[in-house]
């Protein structure tokens, strides 16, 4: 029902963080939705986020300073409101980044490890 | 969280109702953009909403996700909780008026007792860096305790011109004076001080300036006035530095008006008008040494300023050597005597100390009998919402949600009940204050300042947690099963009637020992009221005036008392008149050395004993056992042969199974003789309760005032007409001399009263927290009994159809409670024993195991037991044994 009660979703929200803000990198200030979309994109659909779990997402990096949300116009003039990534978020990017490669080189040779 | 982050979030919280709709702004436009993005692909617009939607998620549930992160969720709930607590709470009205008010009673007492500990023992002296200032008394090493705290001037001086510890070293003694103002005489309570006093507490005069290092030389006759004086007397008259005033006839001239708060030395009443040490410096005839010259006499208090780098501790070290030196330079005088340093606070507050905390100890005990209680009602009352519980953790209530929601109840409780109590503490501490001594420092300031109020919270939040947690446990763990009557009786098995039991057992507990200290205290009090202070105080009306030595040289004061005496005798209604110095019970006490005829000592093992000086007539008035020889009478003039009496412990000390009359002694005391003289005893009178009633008199020896007047006399006059009498003295006094101020006029059963104030108001707090005490261990027994009875009415039907007789269900239920009635007496009696030990000092004639008093305490709570058992036991005899089986 909720998002908070699955493990799945806890793994996903460690992760989430490093998605919205290396999209943010990428794509410069956007709003949720394009977010979203982008990452369904980049992930071949693998990636679905459902708004309950990306606005608190979204809530907890701006609670910590790492982006900055304004409310903006889209290109089809619709209210929405752009985030964009701060210093802090950029230098909490780079970290983050180190250790998942980190991580990842790790567990890419320990399960490719010979028997 | 970073303590940004904290700050974000508190501020998101109180924010709640804006950023709300901002979010929903935010989840909508998502919706928005989506349904575009369906209708871009060319979905219908019926259903592009309706498909953006099952892909995207609603916007309600985004909301709930985000309220989550958004705030503090726990300050939330917390609030919600508190909602719905006060909702609960309040429809159960009778649960609540009972809770709130036991809990009142426990927290307001102990923040009434605390708001006094919190006057007399907490807050500072009224002095900048109060925590400097240390007392400092000169001691005699041999005696084991009860040091008087005074010290002599010589000491002093030395002490002051050698002490490097303290910033400053002052000495002052309270007196009285007699100011004459339109031809009436009145007595202004004062003191005698050293220059620097003021220095040393850190004031400064309001108007005019301090006194100067060289008024302490006999003749500079400077005083300072307080601001109530002032006003009084001079009509606060801005030009008042410089004018004279005349005190015990003579003239001083006022340098200075002190601030209106200043109140040193701290006593009652207090002083008004302040003089120096010149006074003492002061001989009438030049032949005489002046106070400031006599080591041996210990008269003054001395107060001391420590340096910021000085401690108690090393003026004490430094003092001692300075202490030694002088023992090596005098050993007459000072042989014997050291010293000692304590923090002025500490002087002051004094015994008191010990029982105030005895009495905060016992109104912990009230409050967590009373915690017991609600403890046990909040159990009463899980067991009845056990379908409540039930049904909610059928819906998905995890069990800490739960936990926490029935602590916010016993929180809310707790808070109410906290609130009334600092109310009830508030309307009680006038009563708390008439009823104290008058002469503990700081009650008269006992005020509900934030001190006490934080405390009161804290001890508030400390019982909720005591009556609420095991509750709280207890009834959140009902069987999630379906909820039913069925689930919540069982739930009520003999795991909850067991904890139950076991509150009972504590709360009997708590209460023995409380009852325990009440009981000794007042057999204690009683066996003081009982006891013979060695005279007859009824009917004896007192009072005393002060002759000035500068127009009363030693023999006219003589020849005045002999006077006024004789004066009095012949007023109607009255008994008897005599005058004497000092007072029995007024608190001063003369101690004088003696040497004893044809017993060698070296003099730095003089003898010490109290003395008195008495008129011929003096034990006959008082009632005083005449036990051997005579009483003086006139013929013992300022001419005729020394003579000294003394009591029965005297004799029986020195002289053993001897006949004292007509051995002779000498005390160290000179009046107008070049050498001390040798005195005969001529009489031996019983032993009289000088100090204080609860202390055996120590041996004592009297001397006629005509051969040895060294202190203003109180008259002593016994008389049927204890009111009408004191204008007769008063007219009688102003006939001889209108400049004469009559004052301490009371009679000697006030004095009585006011030596056994100290343990009449414990006696009477502890007394009154038992009371309390029992009346909430009886209240929680009955509900306890109440409630057993309720749930076992199917078993009494049942033992009833089955043919048991009512007097056995009754025997049943008064057994159960007996049971653990013993219980918690056994474990009460055993920490009571530990617990009266804290007692011992304040008892009197009753051993702290005094065991008439525990016999009793139990014999009182079995019956208080069987009161508050009886009610439902003989409820559970008259259960209908159909009705109670259909029931289920």
């Amino acid at each position: 029902m909720s998002n908070r009660d699955s493990g799945k979703a806890d793994i996903l929200q460690g992760t989430l963080d490093i998605m919205v803000l290396q999209t943010l990198t990428t794509l410069g200030p956007v709003h949720g939705y394009a977010i979203a979309a982008r990452l369904e994109q980049v992930s071949n659909g693998a990636i679905q986020l459902n708004m309950g779990t990306l606005y608190p997402g979204l809530m907890r990096l701006e609670q910590r300073g790492l982006v900055r949300g304004k409310w903006g116009v889209t290109e089809n003039n619709r209210k929405a409101r752009f985030y964009a990534i701060t210093a802090a978020g950029r230098r909490q990017l780079a970290a983050e980044k180190a250790e998942w490669t980190r991580t990842a080189s790790i567990m890419h040779s320990l399960l490719n490890e010979a028997p | 969280m970073t303590p940004r982050e904290w700050a974000r979030r508190l501020w998101a919280t109180c924010r709640r109702t804006r950023s709300d709709r901002d979010l929903e702004d935010e989840l909508t436009a998502h919706l928005e953009l989506a349904a575009d993005e369906e209708r871009r692909r060319g979905t219908p617009e019926g259903s592009a909403v309706r498909i953006a939607r099952l892909r995207v998620g609603a916007v309600a549930q985004a909301m709930e996700a985000q309220r989550d992160q958004r705030g503090f969720a726990w300050l939330e709930d917390l609030a919600r909780d508190v909602r719905f607590a006060c909702r609960t709470l309040g429809k159960a009205p009778g649960f609540t008026v009972v809770a709130v008010l036991t809990l009142a009673l426990g927290t307001g007492a102990n923040s009434a007792m605390f708001s006094v500990i919190n006057a007399v023992l907490l807050r500072p002296l009224p002095f900048p860096f109060p925590e400097r200032l240390a007392a400092v008394a000169s001691i005699d090493l041999r005696a084991t305790a009860g040091a008087s705290g005074s010290a002599s001037w010589p000491d002093f001086f030395d002490w002051r011109s050698s002490a490097r510890t303290f910033e400053h070293l002052s000495a002052y003694r309270e007196t009285g004076f007699t100011l004459v103002d339109g031809g009436r005489a009145f007595h202004v309570p004062g003191a005698v001080v050293t220059s620097d006093l003021l220095s040393t507490l850190g004031v400064k005069p309001a108007l005019g300036r301090d006194f100067r290092i060289n008024e302490e030389r006999a003749g500079a006759d400077v005083a300072l006035i307080s601001d109530s004086i002032w006003r009084s007397q001079f009509a606060a008259a801005p030009d008042i530095v410089g004018r004279a005033v005349t005190l015990n006839s003579r003239r001083f001239t006022i340098v200075g008006v002190m601030p209106p708060a200043f109140h040193f030395p701290v006593s009652v009443p207090a002083a008004q008008i302040w003089i120096t040490n010149a006074e003492d410096a002061r001989v009438d005839n030049p032949a005489d040494s002046p106070m400031t010259a006599e080591r041996g006499a210990h008269f003054i208090r001395v107060i001391g300023r420590l340096r910021a780098t000085a401690s108690i501790a090393s003026a004490q070290a430094e003092l001692e050597v300075i202490a030694a030196g002088l023992a090596r330079a005098h050993p007459d005088d000072s042989g014997n005597r050291g010293v000692r340093v304590a923090s002025e606070l500490d002087r002051l507050v004094g015994d008191t100390r010990q029982s105030l905390l005895v009495l905060l100890a016992a109104v912990g005990c009230v409050l967590l009998i009373a915690c017991v209680n609600l403890a046990n009602l909040l159990l009463a009352r899980g067991a009845g919402r056990g379908r409540e519980m039930a049904l909610r953790t059928a819906l998905g209530a995890p069990q800490r949600r739960l936990v926490r929601q029935l602590l916010t109840e016993s929180l809310v409780l707790a808070t109410l009940g906290t609130g009334c109590g600092l109310a009830l503490a508030y309307g009680s501490i006038a009563l708390l204050v008439r009823l104290a001594p008058v002469t503990v420092r700081g009650l008269d300031q006992v005020t509900i300042d934030g001190v006490v109020v934080a405390f009161t919270a804290i001890i508030g939040g400390i019982s909720a947690l005591i009556f609420g947690l095991v509750p709280a446990f207890q009834t959140a763990r009902t069987d999630s099963g379906i909820g039913g009557a069925a689930t919540a009786r069982a739930t009520q098995g003999r795991g909850q009637r067991r904890l139950r039991g076991a509150l009972v057992i504590v709360e009997t507990a708590v209460g023995v020992v409380l009852l325990v200290g009440a009981g000794l205290l007042l057999r204690s009090f009683d066996r003081l009221l009982r006891t013979a202070p060695g005279f007859e105080s009824q009917h004896l009306v007192t009072a005393t005036f002060r002759l000035p030595d500068s127009r009363y040289p030693y023999l006219k004061q003589i020849l005045f008392y002999d006077d006024v005496l004789s004066d009095l005798r012949a007023l109607p209604g009255v008994d008897s008149a005599a005058a004497t110095a000092p007072l029995p019970l007024s608190g001063s006490r003369y101690s004088i050395s003696f040497q004893q005829s044809g017993v060698q000592r070296p003099q730095s093992e003089r003898l010490s004993a109290d003395f008195g000086m008495v008129s011929p007539g003096y034990f006959r008035t008082l009632h005083v056992p005449l036990l051997r020889g005579r009483e003086f009478s006139d013929a013992d003039s300022d001419v005729a042969p020394r003579v000294v009496i003394v009591n029965e412990r005297f004799a029986r000390q020195y002289f053993g199974d001897a006949n004292p009359l007509g051995q002779r002694i000498k005390p160290g005391l000179s009046t107008t003789e070049k050498e001390m003289p040798w005195r005969e005893i001529v009489g031996v009178v019983g032993d009289i309760r000088h100090q204080r009633l609860s202390e055996e008199s120590r041996p004592a020896y009297f001397v006629p005032y005509a051969q040895g007047l060294i202190s203003p006399l109180s008259l002593v006059v016994r008389t049927n007409n204890t009111t009408g009498i004191v204008e007769d003295i008063r007219r009688t006094l102003a006939r001889k001399d209108p400049e004469l101020a009559l004052y301490d006029v009371r009679t000697m059963d006030e004095y009585v009263a006011t030596s056994v104030a100290t343990p009449r108001f414990q006696t009477l707090l502890l007394a009154l927290f038992a009371a309390v005490g029992l009346t909430l261990t009886a209240i929680g027994l009955y509900g306890v009994m109440a409630y057993g009875v309720a749930q076992r009415t199917r078993e009494f039907g049942i033992r009833l159809a089955l043919g048991a007789r009512p007097a056995e269900v009754l025997g049943l239920v008064l057994r159960s409670a007996l049971a653990l009635i013993a219980a918690g007496l056994i474990v009460g009696v055993v920490a009571g024993a530990f617990a009266t030990r804290l007692l011992a000092s304040a008892l009197y004639g009753v051993s702290p195991l005094d065991p008439a008093t525990f016999a009793a305490v139990a014999a009182m709570l079995i019956a208080v037991a069987l009161v508050a058992s009886y009610v439902p036991a003989r409820r559970a005899t008259r259960v209908d044994p159909i009705a109670a089986i259909r029931s289920e």
